[in-house]
């Protein structure tokens, strides 16, 4: 059976540390990051913690919400890229191919959620930074579109590894690198068509729900709170 | 085969002239009317059909389908699915089409224009072109020498200014 | 002396409107040098953009689209100069359009190759912008033709084929006769242009019969190039763009750009080619009746948009009105209103002050705005995205402005070379013909 890749993040156990962002910086070979990129907008982080405060001092609340990739099912990203640089693969992955990215930009500005991070520059890391590269994960050139891939790296070596041993994929045997990171285990990554795996029971809990869902993109990130 | 000139400066005198030559058996196809600038006759003097429309409609048929197919074939010889969509949509490349009719009936019209005025292709290469004054129009007769003695006197009669002949 | 053009001895017509093409002089020459400066500052702009990458201009995330596509759509709009006049004229046998027609057709087919370089300037990777071509290749990849970046492709390439071809054919009987005046190289170079041109009647009425399809062929590509343009915009989800009125908006608003343009080049050639005869208060006159009714019928898509977001009511949209209206872009959108609007309705619609001079000023006036007008859809949207931690800014860099003062310069540049080649009013079509009482 096909996969279909899917994510769960409870909101009710985020912490907002970060420890998700950081680990993707780590896995994927993210460039630096800085206060002056930042104000100039032109930070990548491809999972962010975005802070909702409500109320006032000293009844303020803040509502952690890690937004990613939502590798959406009718992704609105996919078909305006004119040369097929994103599309839609047989996992339910919105797969963004580097090398066959022109920089329409059309991409980004069609993803309702602004999850979608351009290289505005070549991007150096200075020594020794540069030895602490993921080998399985390319780093990508100025001119290139680029977003969070469900750690795809991780995806295949998963698959590899079971088809040698004979197996099939266990539910589990995935962690893309945010998910595996996170301190209070919010984040729960999976198969979402094997109904038995954790992240299909908790989409079906009564406390799922799905950003911008009302905008027809069919993400397939859920975010799990108490009352919406 | 003979080639004779005459110059005009009154539309309604080559009209004349050209009546008179063609009720006595000279075909539209030997008969040019040369002038600077576009010159009316009433109708029934020296119609010239013409097939630049249907070139056109033809020709952005043609087009529009082909890209059509094209579009299709592309769309199934490497699938990928993007945002839901489906693979092959009128709706989605359907612009395209339009705009490709358009541009295959522009081309059809461009080539046929160039064929039809004779710019390219056929043409008579031996015939001489009058020079022309501008104002005045100069009628060109191609006949076979026994036509020609009664050509030139119905060019004359009619009030034609200057002359010419060539050929024999 | 005659002041009605008509009446001019045809001798006398020719001369005046062959005159140009021979000889340069300083002020042209001048023109010319600061224009090749301009255009030179540009495109070593670009190559500097080329080689650092887009970061040396002010795009950012989430402002991804910035000035480079503002001036895309902006000359695409002044490309429709040659729409109206030419083709909407020509099939109404409107009589005034005759001088205009060349000039016209002429700025299309500048804007048009000009605005079609905007989308190769502002690629991340602008050196694989051929990717955008169905080719074999070894990937066996073809482009993805449901992009509307794809329809762009296919209607500019359209529109630019059909308006080289609508421009070329009333300019050959003019080249013949240009063959048979003219200094040696002058007279090969006309000649090949020319096809061999004879001026037989069956080439007169090929010409006109093609010319009259061309014309209803042009005015419907014309109409699908700037809608195509537009839903670049409107097949986005992105609040604001997301609407239906944005294809007739911007076929408005290029119609309206257009004849602006046109104005301009018209008082420009007038003065500095002495074409006071053919270029007459009537035509200004009439041109400028027809800059007020675009600028009454833009006022209405504009309110119908804006009023039917306000309206509406609709969070994400109105974070966006909010900006435009009375936040970060309201300067840019009052003026806006100023210039397109207030300024050519009291220009134009005052009788009195119908002046071709006052005509030239709510002109420039239209063409300032109708660009704070692009850059008022295009910035304002996606610096307001739907989750609002994404919320940006946007300010043009010294490449991004090079590049589009180039643009300018070429336009100037690709004018002036026209103008000294070609004679700028169709001789041919303007001679009425010897007998036209009938």
């Amino acid at each position: 059976m096909e996969h279909r890749w899917g994510m769960a993040i409870d909101l009710d156990r985020c912490t907002g540390c970060e420890a998700c962002v950081a680990a993707c910086h780590a896995e994927n070979n993210l460039p630096i990051s800085s206060p002056e990129l930042a104000a100039e907008g032109r930070t990548v982080h491809w999972i962010r913690v975005d802070r909702y405060y409500e109320g006032g001092f000293p009844d303020i609340k803040v509502k952690y919400v890690p937004v990613l990739c939502q590798q959406c099912d009718a992704a609105p990203c996919e078909p305006v890229c004119p040369v097929y640089a994103t599309y839609h693969n047989p996992e339910g992955l919105n797969v963004q191919v580097y090398n066959r990215c022109v920089g329409t930009f059309y991409c980004a500005n069609n993803c309702p959620y602004t999850v979608r991070y351009f290289n505005w520059f070549t991007p150096e890391w200075p020594e020794p930074l540069r030895l602490q590269h993921n080998p399985d994960v390319a780093v990508r050139m100025a001119g290139v579109m680029e977003k969070c891939t469900f750690c795809v790296q991780r995806i295949r070596r998963a698959k590899e590894d079971a088809a040698e041993e004979g197996r099939k994929l266990a539910d589990g045997d995935v962690q893309p690198a945010c998910a595996q990171s996170c301190a209070a285990e919010a984040m729960v990554f999976g198969d979402l068509s094997d109904p038995e795996s954790k992240v299909s029971r908790l989409t079906k809990s009564g406390r799922a729900t799905r950003l911008l869902e009302e905008l027809g993109t069919q993400p397939k990130v859920f975010y799990l709170q108490k009352g919406k | 085969m003979i080639y004779l000139t005459a110059e005009f400066r009154d539309r309604a005198a080559a009209a004349e002239a050209i009546r008179l030559l063609r009720e006595n058996g000279i075909a539209p196809a030997d008969l040019d009317v040369f002038s600077e600038e576009p010159v009316e006759f009433p109708r029934g003097v020296l119609d010239r059909s013409s097939r630049i429309s249907l070139a056109s409609v033809l020709g952005g048929i043609l087009f529009g389908v082909l890209a059509t197919a094209f579009i299709f074939w592309t769309q199934h010889d490497y699938p990928l699915i993007t945002g839901g969509m489906p693979l092959s949509s009128f709706w989605a490349t359907g612009v395209i089409t339009f705009e490709m009719t358009m541009l295959g009936a522009s081309l059809a019209a461009f080539v046929w224009f160039l064929r039809e005025s004779g710019l390219i292709g056929r043409r008579d290469r031996s015939a001489p072109v009058p020079h022309v004054d501008p104002g005045s129009l100069c009628l060109r007769v191609r006949c076979t020498a026994e036509k020609a003695g009664w050509a030139s006197e119905s060019l004359r009669r009619t009030g034609a200014i200057a002359f010419g002949a060539q050929g024999e | 002396m005659a002041t009605v053009p008509e009446l001019l001895p045809y001798k006398r017509i020719r001369e005046d409107l062959f005159r140009p093409l021979s000889g340069i002089s300083r002020r042209y020459a001048a023109a010319a040098l600061v224009a090749f400066v301009i255009g030179a500052t540009g495109l070593l702009a670009w190559g500097y953009q080329l080689r650092r990458g887009m970061g040396v201009t002010g795009l950012n995330r989430p402002v991804y689209w910035g000035i480079y596509i503002v001036d895309f759509v902006f000359w695409i709009g002044i490309s429709h100069a040659g729409t109206l006049i030419s083709a909407i004229l020509r099939l109404t046998d409107a009589a005034w359009r005759k001088p205009v027609t060349r000039a016209a057709e002429a700025i299309t087919l500048f804007a048009l190759m000009i605005g079609g370089m905007f989308p190769i300037i502002h690629l991340g990777r602008a050196w694989r912008f051929y990717w955008l071509l169905p080719y074999p290749n070894w990937r066996l990849l073809w482009p993805n033709f449901r992009s509307p970046l794809l329809w762009d492709l296919t209607a500019i390439v359209t529109y630019l084929t059909g308006s080289a071809i609508y421009l070329y054919l009333p300019l050959i009987p003019d080249v013949a006769q240009l063959a048979k005046h003219n200094t040696p190289w002058r007279r090969k170079f006309y000649r090949a242009l020319s096809l061999g041109w004879t001026g037989s009647d069956r080439e007169w009425h090929a010409l006109e019969r093609t010319v009259k399809l061309l014309a209803c062929l042009i005015l419907a590509v014309a109409i699908s190039v700037h809608t195509v343009v537009a839903w670049d915009f409107a097949m986005a989800i992105a609040p604001m763009w997301h609407s239906t009125i944005f294809g007739p908006y911007f076929v408005a608003g290029a119609i309206f750009s257009g004849i602006a343009a046109l104005l301009l080049v018209m008082a420009a050639l007038r003065k500095l080619l002495h074409l006071e005869f053919y270029f007459t208060p009537h035509h200004f006159n009439n041109l400028a009746k027809l800059l007020l009714l675009m600028s009454l019928l833009w006022l209405y898509f504009t309110v119908a948009e804006n009023l039917t977001v306000w309206y509406g009511n609709e969070p994400n949209e109105m974070a966006v009105f909010g900006t435009r209206t009375h936040a970060r872009f309201a300067p840019l959108f009052w003026a806006m209103v100023v210039l397109n609007f207030v300024i050519p309705f009291v220009l134009l619609g005052i009788r009195r002050l119908r002046t071709i001079r006052n005509a030239t000023i709510a002109a420039t006036s239209v063409v300032v705005g109708m660009w704070i007008e692009r850059f008022i859809i295009v910035v304002p949207t996606l610096s307001t995205p739907r989750l609002a931690s994404a919320s940006g800014f946007y300010s043009a860099t010294w490449v991004e402005i090079a590049i589009t003062a180039a643009t300018f310069a070429a336009m100037a540049m690709l004018y002036m070379i026209f103008a000294k080649l070609f004679p700028i009013i169709a001789v041919w079509e303007f001679k009425p013909h010897p007998e036209e009482e009938e």
